[in-house]
């Protein structure tokens, strides 16, 4: 049976019977909450926004309809709202760079020397530097593998509108990734 | 990874070297306490019985009922058989398939299923036991296995606690293969329509936090003796095991426990010998056996039983093993070139960090690891008990390194001497001009704790097992090491005491059980020999400690329903108020002590000659701990012993129904006290309130009291300041759960405030 369909039908199953919405939470509950912990970097703001997106989706699962897209693009677009509402319960919390605005000091510390391992977490830092928009979009691009038409519909943007964010994501990260990195070495 | 998308996006080769690196490179896997994963399953799964279709209407029997089919389980029905649940399988030598009914009444929904236990689920009739199969969620291995007509699945670990399971019983796909013999075998039917029953295993016990029968403020110095004889037999070097005996490292071709040791052997200090072996030794001095020869530098598995030493291989190398206490090879874990100069560092059961020509390696037992490039020389190390966190000394700085892997925590300048509590923090000295500062890290927050006076120098941080204070050894300004002495200091840099005598004494260790200090003291010779000295604890611990092993040993004997030993912890007045029924000193017929802690421990005299324990008693009924109550027992002083002279018991309540208070703790904390309550359950945070957790005095009178709670430990502390008297702490029910289930019962306890 295709994936998707096979996902569909597991949809429409757990809109009456809750071990096929167990089924669905075992099947989403690793990229959700790495996608929540990716957007407030913290572990136990991290299972708050979970928590939230499943128990919003199981109030709300009857009214899902299938619209082509994967079934975590919603979940997706949950956990966005869960996250802004987060900030906007903090107000002032989430500081939103400007464009323009600069990436964080990279002067070199000690961990420069530790490791391939923290390179790529300093790659990843550099992207939770990013506007909000362009972070949400590199995150699900690069962090989880969607496609671009996915994203848009996460985002609630036009496929174009997306591959934007992505282009100047990517630019920013060109311009402002400290000298060690010398692209292209390993 | 190939993404069309991608490529047609960024055409710019400097885009595409960008996205070549993100694509190379993953977000760090996010930090996960497994267990919230499933505490949200079993919250949503809870909550999705309620909300969505109750299964209850939904047909248990989906397929087409014939009368033929439904006329057995009726028949089970009418029989008193309970059928919660239908299967279609096949039944062994019968002509026709036919319907088996299964008995989970005693499973299905159950919110107490012990987690070490077997699931039984009785069938009415016989089966076709080979068409049977099972699932379970989250998924589980497990046997299965048939006593007659029932069914017994067995985890082959114990099921996780606090956790909604769903076990799924369902025909197979595959066809029984017909029995040629008999032509009547059955004609399979297609019923794969699982059966499905749900249960959720009891909650995690949470260790109870009992006054340590160790405590390592306030113990002093006691009787010291050399480790072994300096004239026969010779240290080079000496580690604790987790058990409290010694790993040492003595010269090549010592003598064992057998034969008589030689008058040639080196003395201590005169220089490392050409060979050494590596022996385990008691405590006394001992040594028991050889267990590395050639060996050098080892290293003792925190998880016991295991060792790493150096050996010097062929050539101009060393291989890092990994052996038992009986000296058996049980794995080469690393070669390096050259001669180690330091043991390798135990990164919990199965890694270890080693230092390979001035750079850290790290190794695991069974699976290669990722190896965090960094120069260390001769730089500290040292691995968290819970082999999460490394903290090196590298020649760029100190860092604190997550294994897991998560951000790296840089150190303040300078920082060495590593040193790991059991409870996680890390103490660390930085070297100043005129001194030594040192600081301890908690929970990823670094503070200075003390500062050496008068220019001394502190080195050899050494945490004892309690984790509440550190040892160290202290060396007057100019560097005279002749007056060296060993300090011991409160774990928040108060008290600062001298431990021992005015010699120079240095390298301090506890023993594991802290009932030993093991330590290097200059010799005749002028090398460094190790002593091992006693640590008294104070009269009120040692006391403590006395009454607790009373209460133990009464406790066990109830446990057992031994009478004989039970009624011997008892005086006069105890025996008179157990047979008054204050409490049943054995189960009721039909259940059982279980198991039993201190919930609390309470000096209630000037004199340590009078205690108040609190214990928990859990009553198991059916192999099931269902409920537990408990006993308020006054020990007194007599005759050297400390007997049971009088008990309160509470009511017994039901596990598994809202949190529970699992231990109370008093502490001193001047101007007044501090009251620790810990719960068993993640509470409402904003339902622990100074309203919900009270302290009264004698007249019922409520203190004035502050309220904190830290939702992680789940512990609520009530700062008081109460003069000396007995007061009552009085938990409400206005406690509860995240989920907003109230404590199961109003919890009292006497607090009684003797100084």
């Amino acid at each position: 049976m295709p994936e998707r369909f096979e996902e569909r039908e597991l949809v429409e199953r757990a809109k009456l019977d809750p071990d096929a919405f167990g089924a669905l939470y075992d099947r989403y509950f690793p990229q959700i909450y790495r996608f929540a912990y990716s957007r407030v970097r913290d572990q136990s703001l991290a299972e708050d926004v979970t928590s939230e997106v499943f128990f919003k989706a199981l109030k709300n699962i009857k009214r899902y309809t299938y619209s082509g897209h994967p079934f975590s693009s919603w979940l997706y677009q949950i956990t966005l709202n869960a996250v802004a509402d987060h900030y906007r319960g903090a107000a002032g919390k989430e500081v939103e760079l400007e464009e323009g605005a600069s990436l964080p000091s990279t002067e070199p510390t000690v961990v420069d020397e530790v490791v391939r391992r923290d390179r790529s977490r300093r790659v990843w830092s550099a992207i939770d530097q990013l506007p909000k928009q362009q972070r949400a979009a590199m995150v699900l691009k690069f962090g989880e593998d969607r496609k671009i038409e996915e994203i848009a519909q996460i985002l609630g943007k036009s496929s174009g509108a997306v591959k934007l964010l992505l282009h100047r994501g990517v630019e920013r990260l060109r311009r402002e990734l400290p000298p060690e990195f010398e692209l292209g070495t390993p | 990874m190939e993404d069309k998308e991608l490529d047609e996006l960024f055409t710019d080769p400097a885009h595409q070297e960008v996205v070549d690196l993100l694509k190379a490179s993953r977000p760090a896997t996010p930090p996960l306490d497994p267990n919230f994963r499933l505490h949200l399953r079993a919250q949503l799964m809870a909550e999705a019985r309620k909300t969505l279709t109750p299964r209850a209407a939904r047909s248990w029997f989906p397929f087409t009922f014939t009368p033929r089919l439904l006329a057995p389980a009726m028949a089970a029905v009418a029989a008193g058989f309970i059928v919660v649940l239908g299967i279609e399988v096949y039944l062994a030598n019968q002509p026709t398939s036919s319907l088996v009914a299964m008995d989970v009444s005693k499973l299905n929904n159950k919110t107490n299923v012990a987690t070490g236990e077997p699931i039984e689920i009785p069938f009415s009739g016989p089966v076709d036991q080979a068409a049977v199969e099972v699932q379970i969620e989250p998924a589980t291995s497990f046997t299965q296995q048939w006593v007659g007509q029932k069914l017994v699945i067995v985890p082959d670990h114990p099921l996780a606690p606090n956790t909604t399971y769903t076990v799924t019983v369902k025909s197979k796909a595959t066809v029984p293969t017909p029995n040629a013999s008999n032509p009547n075998t059955p004609k399979p039917a297609v019923a794969p329509t699982p059966a499905v029953v749900h249960f959720t295993t009891v909650r995690a016990s949470v260790p109870p936090v009992v006054p340590p029968s160790f405590r390592s403020a306030g113990v002093t110095y006691g009787f010291d003796s050399r480790l072994g004889d300096s004239a026969r037999v010779n240290i080079l070097g000496a580690v604790w095991t987790p058990a409290g005996q010694l790993l040492v490292t003595r010269p090549g071709g010592q003598p064992g426990p057998s034969s008589l040791p030689t008058a040639s052997a080196t003395a201590s200090g005169s220089g490392p010998a050409a060979s050494t072996d590596v022996w385990l030794m008691s405590t006394m001095g001992t040594p028991i056996r050889m267990v590395a020869p050639g060996g050098n530098f080892p290293a003792a598995a925190p998880s016991g039983g295991l060792f790493s030493v150096w050996r010097q291989a062929d050539g101009n190398h060393a291989n890092l093993e990994v052996r038992d206490l009986q000296g058996n090879l049980i794995s080469t874990a690393a070669t390096v070139e050259g001669v180690p100069d330091r043991p390798a560092v135990w990164i919990g059961a199965d890694r270890l960090a080693y230092v390979d020509g001035g750079t850290l390696r790290i190794v695991g037992l069974h699976a290669p690891l990722e190896t965090p490039a960094l120069k260390v020389d001769h730089g500290s190390l040292a691995a968290s008990p819970n082999g999460q966190l490394l903290a090196v000394q590298s020649t760029g700085g100190s860092v604190v390194l997550d294994l897991t892997p998560a951000a790296t925590q840089r150190l303040h300048d300078g920082a060495t001497g590593f040193s790991w509590s059991a409870k996680g923090d890390l103490a660390f000295t930085i070297q100043r001009e005129n001194g030594t500062d040192l600081y301890v890290l908690t929970e990823g927050k670094t503070s200075k704790i003390a500062s050496s006076a008068n220019g001394q120098t502190w080195s050899d941080l050494n945490w004892a097992p309690d984790a509440t204070s550190l040892l160290f050894a202290a060396r007057p300004a100019g560097g005279n090491s002749m007056s060296s002495v060993l300090m011991l200091i409160n774990r928040d840099g108060s008290n600062p005491t001298q431990f021992g005598p005015q010699r120079e004494y240095s390298a301090p260790q506890w023993s594991p059980a802290g009932d030993l200090v093991l330590f290097t003291r200059r010799d005749e010779a002028g090398g460094n020999a190790f002593w091992v000295a006693t640590s008294a604890p104070s009269a009120n611990d040692a006391a403590e400690k006395q009454a607790l092993a009373e209460v133990d040993k009464f406790m066990q004997a109830r446990i057992r329903g031994d009478s004989g030993t039970a009624q011997d912890e008892l005086d006069d007045a105890g025996r008179a108020a157990y047979q008054g029924g204050a409490s049943a000193l054995f189960s009721p017929a039909g259940t059982q002590f279980d198991r039993y802690y201190p919930v609390t421990v309470q000096l209630t005299g000037s004199n340590p000659n009078k205690f108040l324990v609190g214990v928990r008693i859990f009553i198991k009924k059916s192999g099931v701990e269902t409920s537990f109550f408990e006993e308020q027992l006054s020990l007194v002083l007599q005759d050297q012993r400390y007997l049971v002279d009088s008990v309160k018991a509470s009511e017994t309540m039901a596990l598994g129904h809202g949190p529970t208070v699992v231990s109370v703790q008093i502490l001193q904390a001047p101007p007044g006290q501090q009251v620790r309550v810990r719960f068993d359950a993640d509470l409402k945070p904003d339902s622990v309130t100074s309203t919900t957790i009270q302290v009264k005095d004698a007249n019922g009178q409520l203190v004035a009291a502050r309220v904190s709670f830290d939702a992680d430990k789940h512990l609520a502390t009530v700062t008081v300041r109460l003069q000396k008297g007995t007061y009552q702490l009085v938990v409400t029910t206005g406690v509860t759960d995240i989920n907003g289930m109230p404590l199961a019962q109003e919890y009292d306890a006497p607090l009684v405030i003797s100084r």
